[in-house]
């Protein structure tokens, strides 16, 4: 059974992962992190899980807190504003299809496990890994998380299957966008098949949740430090924010940056309840966030002149990580076809 | 001459000297291919609008095309300097008549490095609230203040340089023009990193550096038409072109390559990549036009409007190229480094775009300069722009 939050416990749970991100994710603990091999901090990850973020998902049964897509949609939020780089959406999606001692070490922060799409939901089109006789053998691309995984899941129609750690070899992948890394899984060895393929799409519409709220609060977050400085520099002997260039672009950005976090957290409410616009919501949130947080970034480059053009500034960090999330589960093209056919559907 | 004789001339010239050149990889710094530019330059057809006392012949802008074809065809740089040549123009129209000789021969043969020593940390729109002063002394000046995002000062001789020379004039009529010689104690460069983890601009701290008195263009107090004079040859070659990958390759990005790379992904029959693709290809073709247009209308002699369009035309070409590129390219865009050129590219044209759109005068100045300066429209109140700047710093 999903457990439901008061408005005052969901408050209180994004409080307590803001203020820990604020303390432990800073920038420049973000740009620590770019520059090492694996990118993760366990640290940080072991500290989420004691917040019960990591198995915020997990049923009671297991150690988890059993709580839904609505809470990690807000969760997201903070974590996408901070840039961080826990494997969140990657244990979100685990959680859906986990039971037993998997499912428990995973609450717990010890179990990080990577998820590879297959066939039909293969988002990037390149995977291919045949499963046949309990065992295994092929490459799945682009995995978030796979360079640190300790297991992989793979997740096709058929049905899902288990890969310990001694089956895979993970190639992590030069990534534009160092807050977020992925890996090509090598995978050669025996597999174990741990539910069937109904649970897919489920598990997968919270993975999208869960990269919605990432999207929406890092848009959130790149205007709001856009406006504050465009508050602050003077040029002409006046902020520049008293230009209606200024002012009429940040303008726009706030509607982008309200209509992703109204897209993200209504996703998640028809996730959560089931909802009749369940598909629709889905579709919107897949290119509506996207599209609004790469936008945000990009103009706020733009809003600060020549000090974002530098590697110092953080400003090229989240648009970075805007163009990566952009095309992770699928490019807005493709969400935006997925919406146009679920309204056919409905209609 | 007539147009048949002055081609022949031309293609007999190429015929006998042209062997090729090393490629030009870096914007900055001294060209590589100087060797070459030299003899272009003795040749008389760097700059062949100009008089003859200048490395010219003294063309009509008709002739000069003639010119310029006939390099392009045998696939020969140097020529056409007149129009594209910022510093080189900026030194004939301003320099003294002590330094010109010195300085304009180097600059058409690309043997001294050059940078735009214009920014500064409070003076970014706003220029001419510098605050880098130039004081008088024996023999010239002495130079102290803080420049910022100086593409290409770490392989500079010689920075293009606006200093105050005047504190109680008004903002604009206190600043003088100079080329300040780089590489003396007094000038320190500090590379920066570029969001394309670059490092061609640079924080360039001055600290009593020297100019001599010759190296001032135009007259003191004079400089804020100067630098009119060398903005407006940026933007245009900033219209004109632009750096659309790692490589420095003009031709990485283009009509051609975006195609291919639409044909590469396979997705060349898509109609909504076909419309995407035909747009930007449209954009950099209208943009080309343009360019033509105002370029035949200032050869008739008549001032043309277009030319401050092609900056801000450049600007949403190449963030559009990047867009798409990106799209074209899916998951794989998501990559980075040699291995990954293709999204080496798009990456960095998406990242690079901001060079046009910021550097050399934002997008959003660039429209009010059209909106003020070509549409008549009224300015945009000035609060601090008919007061002695002493009195302006004072007030902040
Ligand atoms: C890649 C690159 C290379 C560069 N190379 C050089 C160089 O070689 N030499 C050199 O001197 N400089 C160089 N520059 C600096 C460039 O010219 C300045 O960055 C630019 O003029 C903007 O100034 P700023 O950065 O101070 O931004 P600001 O002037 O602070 O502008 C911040 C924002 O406010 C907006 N704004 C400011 N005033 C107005 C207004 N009146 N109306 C509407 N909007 C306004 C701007 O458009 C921008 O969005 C370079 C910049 C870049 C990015």
């Amino acid at each position: 059974m999903t457990q439901v939050m008061t408005h005052e416990e969901r408050t209180a749970l994004r409080d307590s992962v803001r203020r820990l991100l604020a303390d432990r994710c800073a920038e420049a603990d973000v740009r620590r992190l770019m520059d090492t091999d694996t990118g993760h901090d366990a640290a940080l990850w072991r500290a989420l899980a004691d917040l019960g973020v990591a198995g915020m998902l997990v049923g009671e049964a297991h150690g988890g807190s059993g709580l839904g897509p609505v809470e990690l949609e807000l969760v997201m939020e903070e974590i996408g504003a901070a840039l961080s780089s826990a494997p969140m959406i990657s244990t979100a999606i685990a959680a859906k299809l986990l039971d037993g001692d998997r499912a428990r070490a995973l609450a717990a922060g010890e179990l990080i496990v990577a998820v590879a799409p297959l066939g039909a939901w293969d988002w990037t089109g390149q995977s291919a890994v045949r499963i046949s006789n309990g065992r295994a053998q092929g490459v799945a691309r682009f995995t978030p998380d796979g360079q640190i995984a300790d297991l992989a899941l793979l997740a096709g129609e058929d049905g899902v299957y288990a890969v310990e750690r001694a089956a895979f070899t993970a190639t992590p992948l030069p990534v534009f966008d160092r807050t977020r890394r992925l890996a090509d899984l090598h995978i050669d060895g025996p597999v174990e098949r741990i539910c069937d393929g109904s649970r897919v799409a489920g598990a997968l519409a919270v993975g999208l949740v869960a990269l919605a709220g990432d999207q929406a609060g890092g848009a959130r977050r790149v205007l709001d430090f856009t406006v504050e400085y465009a508050r602050e520099r003077r040029q002409f002997g006046r902020a520049i924010g008293s230009f209606q260039a200024i002012k009429h672009m940040a303008a726009d950005l706030l509607l982008e940056a309200e209509s992703a976090t109204s897209a993200a957290r209504h996703a998640a409410a028809q996730l959560a309840g089931d909802g009749a616009d369940r598909e629709v919501a889905l579709a919107l949130a897949g290119f509506a966030c996207a599209d609004a947080y790469v936008r945000c970034a990009k103009d706020g480059v733009q809003m600060h002149g020549g000090i974002a053009f530098t590697w110092e500034h953080p400003a090229h960090l989240y648009l970075r990580r805007a163009r990566s999330g952009a095309q992770l589960f699928g490019d807005s093209r493709h969400w935006r076809e997925r919406f146009i056919q679920a309204l056919e559907a409905r209609s | 001459m007539t147009d048949e004789e002055l081609k022949a001339e031309v293609t007999a010239w190429l015929a006998a000297n042209w062997r090729g050149a090393p490629p030009r990889t870096e914007r900055f710094g001294r060209d590589p291919r100087a060797e070459w530019l030299a003899k272009v330059r003795d040749a008389g057809w760097a700059a062949p609008r100009w008089p003859a006392q200048w490395y010219g012949r003294g063309l009509s802008d008709a002739q000069a095309r003639i010119v310029e074809n006939c390099f392009a065809e045998a696939g020969a740089p140097g020529t056409g300097q007149d129009r594209s040549n910022l510093w080189a123009n900026t030194a004939l129209a301003h320099a003294s008549e002590t330094f010109k000789p010195q300085i304009v021969p180097k600059l058409l043969a690309g043997e001294v490095g050059m940078c735009l020593l214009y920014s500064e940390p409070g003076a970014g729109s706003d220029l001419a609230a510098i605050r880098t002063r130039a004081d008088r002394v024996e023999g010239g000046w002495r130079v102290t203040g803080q420049k910022v995002w100086t593409s290409g000062a770490h392989i500079a001789d010689y920075g293009m340089l606006i200093a105050r020379t005047d504190w109680s004039a008004p903002k604009h009529k206190g600043i003088s023009f100079f080329f300040m010689p780089m590489r003396q104690k007094g000038v320190d460069v500090r590379p920066l990193r570029q969001i394309t983890d670059e490092s061609h601009f640079n924080e360039v701290f001055i600290d009593d550096a020297f100019i001599p008195e010759e190296n001032l263009l135009g007259n003191l107090g004079g400089g804020w038409g100067v630098l009119q004079t060398a903005l407006a040859y940026e933007r245009s070659v900033m219209g004109d072109a632009a750096r659309g990958a790692r490589s420095g390759a003009k031709e990485a990005h283009g009509d051609a390559a975006l195609l291919e790379l639409a044909r590469e992904a396979g997705k060349l029959s898509d109609p909504v990549v076909r419309q995407d693709v035909a747009q930007v290809i449209a954009w950099r073709m209208l943009n080309s036009l343009n360019t033509r247009r105002a370029k035949a209308e200032l050869g008739q002699g008549t001032s043309s409007s277009i030319m401050s369009l092609g900056k801000l035309a450049m600007s949403r070409i190449l963030h559009e190229e990047g867009r798409v590129r990106t799209e074209l390219l899916g998951p794989e865009s998501l990559l980075q480094g040699p291995d990954h050129p293709r999204a080496e590219d798009a990456n960095f044209l998406s990242l690079n775009a901001y060079f046009t759109s910021i550097g050399g005068g934002t997008d959003q100045i660039q429209r009010n300069i059209i909106g003020e300066r070509v549409l008549d429209l009224p300015r945009e109140p000035e609060v601090d722009r008919d007061v002695a700047f002493s009195t302006v710093i004072a007030g902040r």
